[in-house]
């Protein structure tokens, strides 16, 4: 397929191209999400040069395994992201000498959403994301801690609650008291 | 099931989404969300918060070569679809530009420097030989019937091209299927999946998808020992 046909294709009708091997309908995928992608991968390991291996490890996969891509669970800039993050997170603990973490599969959290709910640009999704650090500022700094600690550091929440000195029970409530919260905000007109 | 039992669940779906129920946790959460209309509702609207946390990290520009580097191993692995395996030519042999730089390096090549020759594994056949050539290290592992080419110090290839390995037996020249793509520490390999009668083990640049015969410059040139 030309680039310039795939350009005028969505994100849901590129992946079944992905899924025959389309170099062309990858590449349109790639410059869509692979800043948002990096971006995400850094923010995790904290080094270009890891972070840069993390998101060709997490494209590659995405090439190889396009077809398991399913559009009645979520976007797809939502399931590459979270292939990102379990990459990730998978480094970091490869990294530290632990097994990686196989519980969270690449599109296990993935909700009922739309294929048409698609966040629509690149500027959109900038100013969305400079409001949600402000969202994610606003929390309680106890839950924004073991969101933080389990989202982007990949513990578990008994391992937050070791770190933390907090009994298991409270981890897990802040976590939800916390996500409630961004929701809240969310459904009042962030997203 | 009473408002306790579900109030359970319930606290558990945040730690799930945010991955961080232990193995075990989750599976039996999965089993439940599989029976629990409630819980599946509850996860569903909390999921936009979930998915919102990648969104809110500061944005970085990704490195150029990441675009490079992915995409030629991506146009690599779609290559074996797009056409035949194999195909058997002469045409670069009349190509003096690549003729001469081939002969070049074939002499480049025996007057380099052996890095060293492994005869074989007992019983197994194999063998290995290692070069310099051009500044790369150039690794020819045979084992039965195939081998594996392996170069470290590899550059990348200037945009919008690729390197493309080849083998030459009984004077003909057959394009090894998948292109050569170094990773960001210059290390790149191949298969060939038969060695039989191979004379000379070579890699060129060629434009973006490979060419079916030789058309570019050539890097590497190695002669293989019979």
């Amino acid at each position: 397929m030309r680039r310039e046909k795939a350009e005028r294709l969505a994100d849901e009708e590129l992946m079944p191209l992905v899924g025959r091997k389309d170099p062309e309908a990858f590449e349109v995928l790639y410059d869509r999400h692979g800043g948002a992608a990096y971006s995400l991968a850094y923010r995790i390991v904290g080094d270009r040069a890891a972070a840069e291996e993390v998101t060709q490890e997490a494209f590659i996969s995405v090439w190889r395994s396009g077809a398991r891509f399913d559009s009645t669970r979520g976007s797809v800039r939502s399931w590459l992201l979270s292939v990102v993050r379990n990459r990730a997170i998978d480094f970091l603990r490869s990294r530290a000498g632990k097994a990686p973490k196989l519980d969270f599969d690449d599109d296990s959290a993935l909700e009922q959403r739309p294929a048409t709910e698609r966040t629509e640009d690149e500027a959109l999704r900038r100013e969305t994301a400079a409001e949600l650090r402000g969202a994610l500022a606003e929390l309680p700094g106890e839950q924004s801690k073991v969101i933080e600690l389990a989202y982007f550091g990949g513990f578990s929440h008994s391992e937050i609650a070791r770190i933390l000195g907090l009994p298991m029970g409270t981890v897990k409530g802040r976590m939800r008291l916390g996500l409630e919260k961004i929701r809240g905000q969310l459904a009042e007109g962030l997203a | 099931m009473t408002d306790s039992d579900h109030k359970r669940w319930s606290e558990d779906l945040a730690a799930y989404m945010l991955g961080a129920l232990e193995p075990g946790e989750a599976t039996e959460l999965e089993r439940h969300l599989g029976t629990c209309k409630r819980c599946r509702e509850e996860m569903r609207w909390l999921g936009p918060a979930v998915h919102s946390l990648p969104e809110s990290v500061e944005r970085q520009e990704p490195p150029k070569q990441l675009r490079q580097s992915l995409m030629a191993e991506v146009r690599a692995d779609a290559r074996p679809a797009e056409r035949p395996a194999r195909v058997r030519s002469r045409r670069w042999l009349l190509k003096p530009a690549v003729g001469f730089a081939v002969v070049a390096l074939l002499v480049a090549g025996v007057v380099g420097y052996e890095v060293g020759r492994d005869g074989g594994e007992a019983g197994g056949g194999a063998s290995t030989v290692v070069r310099e050539i051009n500044g790369m290290t150039v690794k020819m592992i045979q084992e039965g019937e195939g081998g594996r080419l392996e170069l470290a110090g590899v550059p990348q290839p200037p945009e919008d091209k690729v390197f493309e390995a080849w083998v030459e037996r009984d004077g003909e020249v057959e394009a090894v299927p998948a292109l050569i793509v170094p990773d960001r520490h210059g290390h790149a390999e191949t298969t060939i999946a038969d060695m039989e009668g191979v004379e000379t083990v070579m890699v060129t640049v060629e434009p973006r998808g490979g060419s079916e015969t030789p058309t570019g410059k050539t890097v590497m040139a190695m002669e293989v020992p019979q």
